[in-house]
């Protein structure tokens, strides 16, 4: 169980402000923020992008983020980490995930943004699609990885 | 009760293509006694063949975690099929 945190973790339908996220996340104590900012590029695989949808299994994407952020702190001595994830339609240059990491030094925030965009995009359960000028498609993406049969039998939940 | 099979009521999310394909978000679904994940989507690809192609390219979840194809299910499980993520 990671420290008592108070990370934003969050899946939003609306634009991501990345101003308020960054200052959110900056203490006295710190000395470093990183952050990644990923947005929407004009193309994708020589089609010129119009514009991406995004959908999320969303109860369980947002579990998977709040994971994430805690095994940040468990990992890493970082003081407070912002990780949002925009859905819906995005328009091109638009911000679509939105990490930032602060931290006492740099080498800790750069290693658990790093670790943070890594581990979203393989495990967190978000999926785009992608429309061009002449049809759209759902990109091509990573399947996480999923524990052993072995522990298949679960208890009733 | 042991010897009356109780059908298990199970809700069940698709997603991306999947969601195309099947026509639909979700549903709730009966299933027999000893039904587990692998069985339940056998059902969906018998109904829409074209589901059986992604078969190797999904993943599964139960109860909003990761699980594999062998998981039995229980009434009031919610059980969703995963394409590849692609989130980012």
């Amino acid at each position: 169980m990671a420290a008592p945190s108070a990370d934003i973790t969050a899946l939003v339908h609306e634009p991501i402000d990345p101003v308020a996220l960054t200052a959110y996340v900056r203490g006295n104590a710190d000395g470093a923020i990183v952050i990644f900012d990923g947005f929407v590029r004009d193309h994708s695989q020589n089609r010129r992008t119009l514009y991406l949808e995004y959908e999320a299994y969303e109860p369980m994407a947002l579990a998977k983020i709040q994971e994430i952020a805690a095994h940040l702190h468990n990992e890493f001595s970082i003081h407070r980490v912002a990780m949002v994830h925009r859905l819906g339609r995005l328009e091109l240059g638009e911000t679509s995930v939105y990490i930032a990491v602060s931290a006492a030094h740099r080498a800790a925030a750069f290693d658990a943004c790093r670790y943070a965009i890594d581990i979203l995009k393989r495990t967190v359960p978000i999926w785009k699609k992608e429309y061009f000028e002449d049809g759209s498609v759902w990109a091509d993406g990573e399947l996480p990885p999923v524990p052993s049969a072995t522990s298949a039998v679960k208890p009733a939940s | 009760m042991p010897s009356v099979s109780q059908p298990v009521r199970v809700k069940v999310l698709f997603f991306g293509r999947l969601k195309e394909i099947a026509g639909r978000t979700q549903e709730s679904i009966d299933l027999p006694a000893e039904a587990n994940i692998e069985s339940l989507f056998a059902h969906y690809a018998s109904h829409y063949p074209e589901l059986q192609q992604y078969r190797s390219s999904l993943v599964a979840s139960c109860n909003q975690e990761f699980a594999p194809w062998n998981t039995l299910l229980h009434a009031g499980d919610e059980v969703a099929f995963l394409p590849p993520v692609s989130g980012g």
